[in-house]
């Protein structure tokens, strides 16, 4: 049975996500679905497996439309929990493994997340981000990957606690019927107030791509695809729902693969990695330190990349050293997923950064400039406006900003069509490509993440000593962007730049946490008496502000 | 700075001390010794790992292969320091 086929006969409502491995299974039982540092699921085992975890989490009350956290490192285990989650018909949230207490603290309290799924090693710092005024009643292990920790018991605590045998053995969960518009899955991204914003996708949202993406690269069964980026990074929905659906291997790089750049390239050889998607500054590491050319490589036929822009000398280099694989660029926020497309042509010269290429086939795209017209071709310069069955639901529990971004079709007032204003500037080129120019706000990128300037800000303020910060992006050829903060201290306040870089380690994942910082005694405004980012930011550049 | 162990050499305090500076860890982390998990605790990551290969070649003259950058030979100070002593043919 072809999988592909059988999807597309199903009626339209069935079209939802956790039905892939259900499908997979009766075409694959054996295939394996997964693969992680040793471990390894089948179809069969995965299928039967989320099964058993849904039905413990449905005797923890886990109901229709419900979040659940996921507190792990990226493992087996991850991904049985994301497809337990929806068979109940609940909502996924995944937890950056490594994000300060604090942090997922905000998140659990945004969006009302009571049960979590985690595993023996991790308990311990959910408990902390209980203690933290978050709602999260109970808690799943699900330790697949760990060594005799099944039997583990976790007495004490505030948590109700599932133990792994428990969850595994709980047989066949309740049929809970899901629509494609019932939300799938939260992705928490930057927010510019402080406070991370959950975009909320349906079924509807990621099936289309996932479908789009698997037949955009030709996925078949014998496909080993990377997932290099962690869960809460929409990268990951193509790795484990794109391959889940051709019945191939995803295989969960641990979450600090690319640490060692040489170490990560023999084990793309190793493991026969036919299809690689990640942000561009993992492969420029590993074409500047992975000894690529060592390698072999002939398995590998794919290498896609999003979330920055890949300067042209790398993706030279990189080309040259793996001349053989298709090469894309993918665009898209979180928000809208993937929804423009571009093929590098490796025959020709690569002068400059790859175009972020035309529109997917499901998504409707424009641009357009500040007066209102249209971009329509080479010298014009507007917002990128991005439409389709992948725009987001909304940001959870924040109408205001949703209807702020998602927005009527401007080109046809009254129409009711909803675009998301992706805040990105672009213009086309000669072949009626996009090109990506830069933000109109104060988000910038760094190793691919998202960073509003602002959250990190709103972090260091919060330090009693403090009384100014600002933080600029810092253009860096290797990871986008570095952060770099000015701080001006309270008068006599006795501060150094670790306390104020340590504090921000407790609020702030470390890719937000700033990479360089300066001391002021105060910050320099423009005349209008904002703080002059662009002056501070060139100063960074020029070695005047770095200490 | 971190206090030194006793029987810290020179480069093991050069090391501690360089991380401590560049890779600002979580306080809960510090003081950064001899035997401190770096990789698995996080406190170097690849880019510090990049910056801190430009370090061992400046302080202490040796050539890094980037084949050499790997796990075994970064995961602690220790290991850091075995690595280098090897590297300049030493004991």
């Amino acid at each position: 049975m072809n999988v592909a086929g059988a999807m597309e006969r199903r009626t339209e409502s069935q079209q939802v996500l956790h039905l892939l491995p259900h499908l997979s299974a009766s075409a694959f039982p054996r295939r394996v679905a997964v693969r992680s540092e040793g471990r390894q699921i089948s179809y069969q085992e995965l299928d039967a497996l989320s099964d058993a975890v849904a039905a413990a989490l449905q005797s923890l009350g886990v109901a229709k439309g419900d979040r659940v956290g996921i507190y792990l490192p990226k493992s087996v285990a991850s991904v049985v929990s994301i497809y337990s989650i929806l068979k109940c018909g609940g909502v996924y949230v995944p937890f950056d493994p490594d994000a300060p207490a604090e942090r997922l603290a905000l998140i659990a309290k945004n969006c009302g997340i009571q049960a979590v799924m985690t595993n023996s090693s991790k308990l311990g710092g959910l408990e902390a981000v209980a203690s933290k005024g978050a709602p999260i009643a109970s808690a799943v292990l699900v330790d697949y990957d760990l060594e005799a920790a099944a039997e583990a018991s976790h007495p004490g605590g505030r948590l109700k606690v599932l133990s792994w045998k428990e969850a595994s053995g709980s047989g066949k969960p309740s049929v809970v019927p899901v629509s494609p518009d019932d939300t799938a899955y939260i992705l928490y991204t930057s927010g510019s107030t402080g406070v991370p914003k959950g975009v909320t996708i349906s079924h509807r949202n990621s099936m289309s791509f996932v479908v789009w993406a698997a037949e955009c690269l030709g996925l078949k069964e014998d496909d080993v695809v990377v997932c290099h980026a962690p869960l809460h990074f929409d990268i990951s929905v193509f790795s484990v729902f794109s391959t889940c659906r051709a019945g191939g291997t995803v295989l969960m790089l641990p979450d600090r693969a690319s640490t060692f750049p040489a170490q990560l390239s023999s084990l793309i050889e190793r493991e026969g990695v036919t299809v690689w998607y990640s942000v561009p500054s993992v492969l420029i590491l590993l074409t500047l330190y992975g000894s690529l050319s060592k390698r072999e490589l002939s398995k590998l036929r794919a290498v896609v990349f999003a979330g920055e822009v890949f300067p042209a000398k790398y993706l030279r280099q990189l080309i040259a050293m793996v001349p053989r694989p298709r090469y894309l660029n993918w665009y898209g926020p979180t928000e809208t997923n993937v929804c423009t497309s571009y093929e590098v042509e490796k025959g020709s010269d690569i002068l400059s950064a790859p175009p972020i290429g035309r529109a997917c086939s499901y998504a409707e795209t424009f641009a357009m400039t500040d007066d209102g017209r249209l971009v329509s071709g080479p010298g014009e310069s507007g917002e990128l406006y991005v439409g389709g069955p992948t725009v987001m639901q909304g940001y959870w529990a924040d109408p205001e900003k949703t209807a702020k971004l998602l927005v009527d079709d401007p080109r046809a007032p009254g129409s009711g069509v909803r675009f998301y204003k992706t805040g990105d500037l672009v213009t086309l080129d000669g072949g009626g490509n996009y090109l990506y120019l830069g933000r109109r706000d104060g988000m910038v990128k760094t190793r691919g993440y998202r960073v509003e300037l602002g959250e990190v800000e709103a972090a260091i303020y919060q330090h009693p000593a403090v009384r100014e910060a600002v933080v600029v992006a810092v253009p860096d050829e290797l990871v986008g962007n570095r952060l770099h903060a000015f701080v001006s201290p309270n008068v006599g306040a006795d501060l150094t730049k670790e306390d104020v870089l340590a504090f921000c380690g407790g609020k702030l994942p470390k890719y937000m946490v700033p990479d360089s910082m300066s001391f002021m005694t105060s910050i320099p405004k423009t005349s209008n008496g904002k703080m002059d980012r662009v002056a501070l930011a060139e100063g960074v550049l020029r070695g005047a502000g770095t200490s | 700075m971190s206090s030194p162990d006793e029987g810290q050499t020179y480069a093991e305090k050069a090391l501690a001390d360089y991380i401590t500076a560049e890779a600002s860890p979580n306080p809960a982390f510090l003081p950064i010794t001899r035997d401190t998990k770096l990789i698995e605790l996080g406190i170097l990551d690849s880019l510090s790992i990049l910056k801190l290969v430009g370090f061992l070649e400046e302080k202490f003259g040796t050539k890094v292969d980037p084949e050499d950058v790997v796990s075994e030979n970064f995961e602690t100070i220790a290991a850091i320091t075995a690595y280098v002593s090897k590297k300049r043919g030493g004991s």
